[in-house]
Parts: C-alpha cells; structure tokens; sequence
C-alpha cells in the first residue's frame, strides 16, 4: 500500500499543480511531498522488510533522498516569488517526479527497470537543470543529457551482455539469477560496461564532463539533490551488480576498476578546484573528489566499505548543506565568480558560517563523518600496502583542502555594511543537514 | 537472408566513415532503420505479436521516417552548415573502421566459444556499430553530428539486443526506451536551437564569468 501512495502522490499533485494559482501553494505541494517522503522512509526503516520490496540498500538511499528532499522542500518556501508561474509549476512537476524516479530505482530489484528509472531521472533532471533557461544554463542541459544519454546506453550494453552470461533461464531479477552458473567472460565484459555508463551519471572520471556545468547552472536545491542523492540512485545498480560480481568470485576485478576510477576522478577534481572561478563548479568538483572517494573504498574492500557507506551518508548531507549556502550567497550577490564576492560575515553572517561549517565539514574535519570515512580509508590503504598511492591521495585531498579553503576564506573577508537578509528557511535547511551530519560523525551508524 | 542484412548493415558504417555531408549521415540512418526493420519481420517468432507490432512500428515509424525527418528540419531550422566537420580525415575513419571491424569479429568469434546460442556475425556487426558510434560522438564538433553518432550507437544496440532476445524478449522493449531519451534530445536542439557547437567550460581562456 506504501510504495502505491508513494507513486500515486506525485502523479495526483502533479495534476493538481497544473491548477494551483499561486508560487507559494506550488511549493506547499512539494513540502507535502516531501513529508510523506520521509514518513514513509521512517516508517520503513523502523518496519525493515515491510516497504514492498525495498532491501536495505534501497532504503538506505531512500532514506538520504528523504532528508535531503525535507531540507530542500523548506529551503524552496518563499523563494519562487520571482519566477513566472508556469515556469515555477513545471519545475514543481518535475522535481517531484524526479524524486518518484528515484524512489523507483530504490525499490525495484530487476536490473532492467533500475536502468529504466536512472533513465527516467536524466530526463526529469534535465528539465529542472535548464530551470533558469538562460544560454549557460540550457547548454548545462543538454550537455547532462546528451553525455548521460550515451553512458545509460553503454549501461544497458552491459545489461544485454549481462543476459548472455547466463547460460540458461536468463533473468535480470536480482532475486532469481544463478550465479554460480554465470560465464565468467561475459559477466566481466557486462560489468566493465555497466560501471562506465553509471559510472558517467556517478560522475566518475573520465566521463565526468557533464557534472561541473548541470551542478553549477542548476538551481541550489536542484544542485543538491543532484549532488546528494542522485549520484547516490546512480551508484545503487553499480553495488547491486557488485555483489553478483562478489558472489560470483570476481570482486577483485571489481575492486581493482573501481579503484582506478576512484584515483582517476580523485586527480581531475584536484586539477579542476585549482583553476576554477566559480564557487559553485568549486562544489561540483568536490562532488567528484568525492565520488572517486567512494569508488576507492570499496575498491578497497573489508573495513573501508563501511567507510564507503558512510562516505555516501556525510557527503550526501554536507554536499546538500553546502549547495543551499551557495544558493544564499547567489540570493546575495546574484554573481557565481568567486573573485566578485567578499565580506560574506559582512553581508550576512549566518551564512558565512554555514559556509565555512560545510566547507570544514566536506573536507573531513570533525565531527564530520567524513573524518571517520578518510580514516578507515587511509588505514586500508596502509594495511593492504598501498603506501604510495596513499600518500599521492593525501597529497591530492592536501592540493583540494587547501584551495577550497583559499577561495571559501576569501570570499568571507572583506568589509562591507550592506547587510542583506534572506528567509529563515533558508538558514534552517542547511543548519539541519549539518546538525544530522555532526551528529552522525559522532554516533556512527551500523551498517550490516 | 539475415547474414545479408546484417552485412548490409556493416556496409552502411563504411559509408559513415567515408561521408563529409550531413545529409548523408541521415540517408545512412534511413538504410539503417530498413534494415533493422527487416531483421525484426525476420524474428517475428522470436516475438509475442504485440511486441512484434510494436517493435516493427518503432523501426519503421520512428527510427525510418520520424528521426530523420526531424533531424533534416533541425539542420533547416536552424541554419546549420551542412559538412560533417570532423576532427580527424575520412581516411583515418575508414582506417579505424576496419580496425574496429577487426576487433569486434575477433570478439564474436571469441564469444562463440563462449556462449553457443550468440549468431557471431550479428553479433560483430552489432559491436562494431556501438563502437562507430561512440567514435562519430568523440571526432566530430557538431552536437547535431554527436547525436547522429548516438543515433548509430543506438541502432547497434537494437541489434544486439534483437540478438540477445531470444532468451530475455522484454529486454527489446527495455532498450527502445533509449529512443525516448532520444526524442527529448532531438526536441531539446530543435525547440531550444541551442548554438551547434559549445567551448569547453574548463579549458584555459574559455573560463566561465558567471
């Protein structure tokens, strides 16, 4: 019955937005949303089993996109007084059923549809990245379209050759799949194609180039859904095919990929933060940096898969936190240059603080859990005997910590008097994801 | 009658290779979606009727008519040069092609050994095409040739997946969804008439300062 109301509602508010008179009541619609969202994603995690057919794994993602979808519902009332009212309505419609996507690639086990409904939140994202329809920001667009497009369809070349390594009774239901008798050849050829056409929606390197310009030229709380859940929702079929690879005795091959795109896209984001002018392509690097984190740890394997789980957990929170801070100081200064912006402590001091909290907070400072995460990372790296690549890492999040700081700083100095105010929603949204994600890098969650 | 067909169809990606003109590119993809709609009549008894019907309308209708209708009102529309404008030289294309060629039939008939039920021929033709597509996307400036490309690709894997079929039917249906990506990027360039080539955001003296 739960999953049924969770699809119905964004179809039914969809059609009643279409005769809603007024920016305020469109985003009351999506706050309902988002309050169902996470009733639903409480209830299923104090019920575990009892959400249709959704495992841990899915309700562990659903429930970040809960958290996040809450703070963004809040952080959105009052800020659409400027848009036109169509505009604001079919942006309204679509970030609800990019959530619906979303939620679908969480509760499905069928590899099929789960590449079905990642696809489905490429198009419904697409339209509320071009939100702004400025030249940059269609552009953005189509960008994440076209190159996302190419990579769900190499994706689903992985899924084809997914069907030929099964000799017999083929299924892409992850419940029946046999996988003692899965050949070995083509499952690798299918997991090597799977990984580089998710792996392009992750925003792994090499086939990163999309992330910077959606992330930068979406919205702020467009950004931080993008940013903190549906890289999340991209990363879902990638685990789910891990564990077949796991089972089927080929975790190293896995392992040893997911560690080269791990470093690759780890190298790009510190080579990208160092020459870049925008503060919010700074964050979307930072995304990547973090992504390629991921795939590192479970590259890894043993305890640095907690800290993998965990990493998706704080990266997701602190990321969100951080997009809807830029999204403030943008209100403020209506400029993306980082060079153009200074005295933020002037202008509005909470913000400033919000920032420079997310900013410690991404780098891995405590209590983030991301500290925690880098830890067990580095401790895995050095008990497996990766000393060199350990310290070429430190070295590149050193390079990345330190130019984040540099440009974050800079634009908090300076003086200046002209205070601006902005909502309240927008200072509680943030300050809320943060606070969650404190508190988790000082109560760590079990993960089984 | 399938191996011509399907030999017919690799013959169409030498084509690709060796072309300058956009038009062309489209005349290539109408050949193509005949020849994708033969294969499917060809594997009607592969089908149920409905999937059948649906699948043979897509091919004809969408992939036939419809795509490249669209994409010659686009390159009308929007006043767009008509040379391909490719990075590299039609004898390097047709170079790699044959590589490609090479390769991909090495693989079918590697894959043979290690699955009986694979038609090695449509599989290599199938490989090769997904691959000469992804190449069009990489060595071409024109986002109206990147999606031409993207068109190729798809069209390898309604190949491939007519040749996996057999065992997993609804899996054809799953990969015509691509087509709807599809439509949304055709309708994103046609509507929106975005420039037809973009500067790298990130590359020196093309920073963004917004």
């Amino acid at each position: 019955m739960l999953p049924i109301i969770l699809f119905a509602y964004p179809i039914l508010a969809s059609l009643v937005a279409l005769i809603l008179d007024r920016n305020l009541k469109l985003e009351l619609l999506v706050l309902l949303h988002a309050l169902l969202h996470i009733s639903i994603g409480i209830y299923g995690f104090l019920n575990r089993g009892n959400l249709g057919s959704m495992d841990d794994l899915g309700l562990f993602m659903f429930l970040i996109t809960s958290f996040l979808y809450l703070a963004v519902a809040f952080y959105r009332i009052n800020s659409g007084t400027e848009h036109a009212l169509k505009a604001y309505r079919i942006h309204s419609i679509f970030l609800m059923l990019f959530i619906a996507a979303m939620d679908a690639a969480c509760l499905v086990k069928d590899i099929g549809l789960i590449w079905v409904f990642v696809e489905a939140t490429t198009i419904t994202s697409a339209m509320l990245i071009s939100f702004e329809n400025s030249k940059s920001s269609l552009e953005a667009a189509w960008k994440y379209l076209f190159i996302c497009s190419v990579g769900i369809a190499l994706a689903f070349v992985g899924i084809l050759l997914f069907v030929l390594a099964q000799p017999e009774q083929a299924s892409l239901h992850l419940g029946k799949i046999q996988v003692h008798t899965l050949s070995p050849f083509w499952l690798k050829l299918s997991f090597i194609f799977i990984l580089v056409g998710f792996g392009t929606k992750i925003g792994l390197a090499p086939l990163h180039f999309w992330l910077p310009d959606a992330h930068s030229e979406a919205p702020a709380p467009v950004s931080a859904l993008l940013s903190g859940a549906l890289l999340n929702t991209a990363l879902l079929p990638v685990l789910r095919i891990d564990r077949i690879m796991r089972n089927a005795g080929m975790g190293n091959l896995a392992q040893d990929l997911y560690l080269v795109m791990g470093f690759l896209s780890v190298f790009v984001a510190t080579v990208f933060i160092l020459k870049t002018r925008n503060y919010k392509r700074l964050l979307a690097y930072s995304s990547i940096e973090n992504m390629g984190l991921i795939m590192i740890a479970f590259g890894l394997g043993g305890v640095a898969i907690y800290a993998g789980y965990l990493h998706i957990l704080g990266h997701s929170l602190v990321k969100a936190a951080f997009f809807l801070c830029a999204g403030n100081i943008l209100s403020i200064y209506h400029d993306k240059h980082h060079a153009n912006i200074n005295s933020l402590f002037n202008r509005n001091r909470t913000t400033a603080w919000l920032w420079l909290l997310a900013l410690i907070m991404i780098l891995g400072f405590p209590p983030s859990p991301l500290f925690v995460s880098k830890f067990f990372i580095i401790s895995a790296m050095i008990s497996q005997g990766y000393i060199l690549p350990m310290i070429a890492l430190i070295l590149m999040l050193a390079v990345i910590a330190w130019s984040m700081m540099r440009i974050s700083l800079g634009m908090c100095c300076g003086e200046n008097q002209n205070k601006a105010r902005l909502p309240l929603w927008t200072y509680l949204s943030p300050t809320a994801l943060l606070l969650i994600a404190a508190i988790l890098g000082i109560w760590l969650p079990a993960f089984d | 009658m399938l191996e011509i067909l399907v030999l017919a169809f690799g013959v169409t990606l030498l084509f690709a290779s060796v072309t300058n003109m956009l038009h062309s590119l489209i005349r290539i993809l109408v050949v193509q979606g005949l020849i994708l709609f033969a294969v499917t009549l060809l594997k009607s008894t592969q089908l149920n009727w409905l999937s059948f019907g649906f699948i043979a309308l897509e091919t004809l209708i969408f992939k036939t008519i419809l795509i490249p209708w669209f994409l010659s009102d686009t390159i009308r529309h929007n006043a767009i040069h008509r040379e391909v404008e490719a990075y590299v030289s039609n004898f390097f294309s047709l170079t790699l092609m044959s590589v490609i060629f090479l390769g991909s039939f090495a693989l079918a008939i590697f894959s043979e050994q290690q699955s009986g039920k694979l038609f090695p021929l449509e599989f290599g033709i199938a490989f090769a095409t997904i691959i000469k597509g992804l190449f069009i996307i990489i060595a071409n400036k024109k986002l109206i040739t990147h999606l031409m490309g993207y068109l190729i690709m798809e069209n390898g894997i309604f190949l491939l997946s007519l040749a996996v079929g057999g065992d997993l039917p609804h899996i054809i249906s799953l990969g015509i969804s691509l087509d709807i990506m599809l439509s949304v990027l055709i309708a994103v360039l046609f509507i929106k008439r975005i420039k037809s080539t973009f500067d790298d955001a990130d590359s020196p003296g093309h920073l963004r300062e917004d």
